[in-house]
């Protein structure tokens, strides 16, 4: 069982502590919508939760002058190419490559004209003083890159949203970003449900969901008679969750249901066809040296999985002997090499020896031996 | 033949009521007939005049042949009116675009010229487009495609049946394009002397100005000419790699790609970054943009090869002269229509582009960029601009999927093989093209000799001289009797 710091949960309710949602009834989270339409208690505290708009869906009406924004992103790019001097000793750095590469991003994300008019000041005859219209002002536009270089705020936090997949997914504060590695989860459904119609036939479930991300991209991969439903014990990442399935009018396929693991899915016992999770499992112990960006800034309920790392892992192990239908797959991220063949001895060994067959190691393209994947006998 | 008359002039040349008769003449194989002395490309940027003079004319004896082609004997009209205007248009056997070029007529400037110099200059265009669509070639082509359209047994073999119709097509619709040019040209000179005759100006200059119109769509078509191979439509990667010479040369490719992408740009296409390695302390060593739009591949297959900067490098602290090299690749991206190599999964090998470190939920990084190997033939492609792993996999294997299509297509194809190099295969001894901004300042083509005194424009993109004038000469040269 994952162990909960109340620290931890305090913090993430705090942040959440946005005005209430029924003054614009349209922006409503729709987590509880279709699907079975009442069974599980569902708490009504994340209903005050209005996730944050990312930058590059606000409304563009910050006009300011060309030569203003050049000013910012010379300003921009001689922080980001002096990070590289300014922290040598340390192993934990930025990079000012892929510094230079999220300039451009922040760029196209908050300008409405063609990027280029910044990029490429050179071969525009313009004096500049032409105005383009922002989605943030200069101000802010100031404050957002000082936050990422300084504070080693994560990018995606910086404007509010992950490519994932071919999907972009808003994300803020207390909901782990979606990592690249963690595509291939539904890479490996998407194979799946091609060769065997069957597993499009029932429930999946994405336990700690986060973002919604891997539920999102299962749910598409399904097709029109997908049904999915994603879990999670954070009341941000259960809102950020429903509104990504909002904006990808997923509504009718995935339902977000808020809770610890398997307990908001007890009505589905022995039913599901497909469980999958990348649940916290970075050991305890590796916590305080994390990149400051993870460390610092995204949820620790997200990350820690106990002393070896593996403490929600083994719950899920169970979990899956008992919700998977026979024929049931599942695939759960782990932490690599060590991590994942624990799963696997433990799922051979244990009280669940009988339960699982074709028990497979699956690494990334890093080569790491990321995934732990199966099915129920 | 006078039913063609008729339907094509304007009501005004019945009502005329003059008496037609006509001849029907071959059109003449106009490919021999002119010499084209290379060296006068103007350096001058003007693109719609893009230095073709023609100076000598090296067959005065037409040829009135009958054409290659069967059935479509095309015919060029005259009438034949007493007239002591114009000896050579007197004869029945007309004038014709060869005999107009045989004429010399001066050629002036569109705004003072007569109609001969009209006719001289579009008949010069159509001489020259017909020797860029390799004319002769062209027809015999046809005729072999006819012959094969008509066996009974074509369909049984559909995608072949259909590559067959569908070049057929193309060819048919090139060559009709150009007789029609032509006809359009001597139904304007037969017309205007009429005019003449009638004393009806209005007449007369009516039809100037459709010989002058001409005159500039003329200019045109003989463009289109230059890019008429078959991928020349497509939109297409360049490729920049940087030679050895560390710092200098890796600010050499930079320089070569930025010239790329401004040129893209000036050109409307539409520029995105692929792939790119930047050097250690300035520059690139290696980087690949994708150009979209039509005709990239086109104008941009002129650029393959090595090109080559001398300069006092701003890197070196003692200002000595140093020479740099970078090579440029050009892939195209084929169309639906065409062939493309199938790919096995089985056959790649993806890994993440800067892997180490646990990743997962220890890393975050906004850097997903993968690579991906083809076993069997080695051949990889890498890709890290776009903001997700999924799409910076799906543009790499866009690009290995042209890399694989190149090497098949020049598999297949070895004649071409100076447009279908990829990178790998260029040879660094395969100069095109020199940059010196000391201490002199010229940029020189060396398979053209094409040459511009002021590198900096060309640096900042201004290459469609060059190109224009390598594609041009390019198909001189494939032409067996130039």
């Amino acid at each position: 069982m994952i162990r909960i710091f109340p620290s931890l949960r305090l913090t993430s309710l705090l942040s959440a502590a946005k005005p209430l949602c029924s003054s614009s009834p349209a922006k409503k989270p729709p987590q509880y919508t279709s699907l079975t339409e009442s069974k599980s208690s569902r708490p009504t505290k994340s209903l005050s939760i209005t996730p944050k708009t990312p930058l590059y869906l606000r409304t563009p009406s910050h006009a300011t002058s060309l030569s203003e924004v050049w000013k910012w992103h010379d300003w921009a790019k001689d922080l980001a190419s002096s990070v590289e001097e300014s922290s040598k000793n340390s192993e934990d750095t930025l990079d000012s490559v892929i510094l230079h590469r999220e300039l451009k991003w922040l760029i196209e994300d908050s300008i409405v004209d063609d990027p280029l008019v910044i990029l490429h000041r050179s071969e525009i005859a313009d004096n500049g003083e032409k105005n383009v219209k922002l989605r943030a002002s200069l101000e802010e536009l100031y404050d957002l890159w000082r936050q990422r270089i300084e504070k080693r705020r994560p990018f995606q936090y910086v404007v509010g949203c992950e490519h994932w997949r071919d999907l972009v997914l808003c994300v803020e504060e207390g909901v782990l970003i979606p990592r690249p590695e963690t595509e291939l989860i539904v890479d490996m459904v998407e194979e799946l449900v091609t060769r065997d119609e069957w597993f499009k036939k029932d429930i999946w479930a994405d336990l700690g969901t986060g973002s919604g991300a891997i539920a999102i991209g299962i749910a598409k991969v399904l097709g029109s008679r997908g049904r999915v439903i994603a879990t999670d014990l954070s009341p941000v990442a259960i809102a950020v969750a429903g509104h990504n399935v909002q904006r990808y009018s997923l509504e009718g396929m995935i339902e977000v249901r808020e809770g610890s693991w398997f307990e908001p899915l007890k009505d589905l016992e022995g039913k599901l066809v497909g469980l999958v999770s990348n649940p916290p499992y970075i050991p305890s112990d590796d916590i305080p040296g994390l990149q400051a960006e993870v460390g610092r800034h995204e949820p620790k309920l997200a990350l820690d999985g106990g002393i070896d790392g593996t403490d929600s892992l083994f719950h899920l192990c169970h979990g899956a002997s008992r919700m998977l239908q026979p024929g049931g797959f599942f695939v759960f991220e782990t932490n690599g090499e060590k991590q994942s063949k624990m799963i696997v001895d433990y799922m051979m060994t244990s009280d669940l020896k009988d339960c699982f067959s074709d028990l497979k190691i699956v690494s990334d393209f890093a080569g790491i031996n990321r995934f732990v994947t199966g099915f129920r006998l | 033949m006078l039913s063609l008359i008729i339907r094509r002039s304007r009501s005004r040349f019945i009502i005329h009521g003059i008496k037609i008769s006509c001849n029907s003449l071959s059109a003449v194989d106009s490919s021999s007939s002119v010499l084209v002395s290379r060296r006068t490309f103007s350096s001058t940027p003007a693109l719609s005049y893009f230095g073709f003079n023609y100076g000598k004319i090296s067959n005065l004896n037409q040829r009135f042949g009958n054409y290659a082609y069967s059935g479509s004997s095309f015919a060029s009209s005259t009438r034949s009116l007493s007239s002591e205007a114009v000896a050579v248009a007197a004869t029945c056997d007309g004038l014709t675009v060869e005999r107009i070029i045989a004429n010399q007529w001066p050629i002036l400037d569109e705004n003072e010229g007569d109609w001969k110099s009209h006719a001289a200059a579009i008949a010069q265009s159509i001489q020259v487009i017909k020797r860029r669509l390799q004319w002769k070639k062209l027809l015999v082509r046809l005729k072999v495609l006819s012959a094969e359209l008509n066996k009974s047994d074509l369909w049984d073999d559909p995608t072949h049946a259909g590559k067959i119709s569908r070049e057929h097509g193309s060819l048919t619709g090139k060559m009709k394009g150009v007789m029609t040019f032509e006809r359009e040209l001597l139904e304007h000179i037969d017309m205007l002397k009429l005019a003449k005759e009638e004393n009806d100006s209005e007449l007369e200059s009516e039809t100037l100005k459709a010989l002058i119109d001409m005159r500039r769509v003329s200019k045109e078509k003989e463009l289109e000419a230059l890019l008429s191979a078959d991928n020349d439509p497509c939109s297409c990667y360049i490729e920049v790699q940087a030679g050895a010479g560390g710092t200098e040369s890796n600010d050499w490719a930079a320089m070569v790609m930025e010239m790329y992408k401004t040129w893209a740009q000036r050109r409307k296409f539409s520029v995105t970054v692929v792939d790119e390695a930047p050097g250690e302390i300035a520059g690139i060593k290696r980087a690949t943009i994708k150009v979209n739009g039509e005709y990239a591949y086109g104008y941009a297959k002129a650029e393959v090869g090595v090109h080559r900067l001398v300069r006092i490098s701003p890197f070196d602290s003692g200002k000595r002269r140093h020479t740099s090299f970078a090579a440029v690749a050009v892939i195209p991206i084929l169309g639906d229509g065409s062939t493309r190599v199938e790919i096995n999964d089985s056959d790649l090998r993806i890994e993440r582009f800067r892997s180490g470190g646990a990743g997962g939920q220890h890393a975050n990084t906004t850097d997903s960029a993968v690579r991906i190997v083809h076993i069997p033939t080695g051949i990889t492609a890498t890709c890290q601009n776009e903001r997700s792993q999924h799409s910076n996999k799906a543009s790499a294997m866009a690009v290995l999927q042209s890399r694989l299509d190149q090497l098949e297509m020049a598999r297949q194809t070895a004649m071409n093989a100076q447009h279908t190099q990829s990178l790998t295969e260029i040879s660094w001894g395969n100069q095109i093209r020199t940059y010196v901004l000391h201490p002199y300042r010229m940029v020189k083509d060396l398979r053209t000799n094409y040459e511009v005194s002021d590198p900096d424009s060309v640096l900042e993109g201004d290459l469609d001289g060059f190109i224009l004038s390598f594609l041009s000469s390019s198909l001189d040269k494939d032409d067996p009797e130039h």
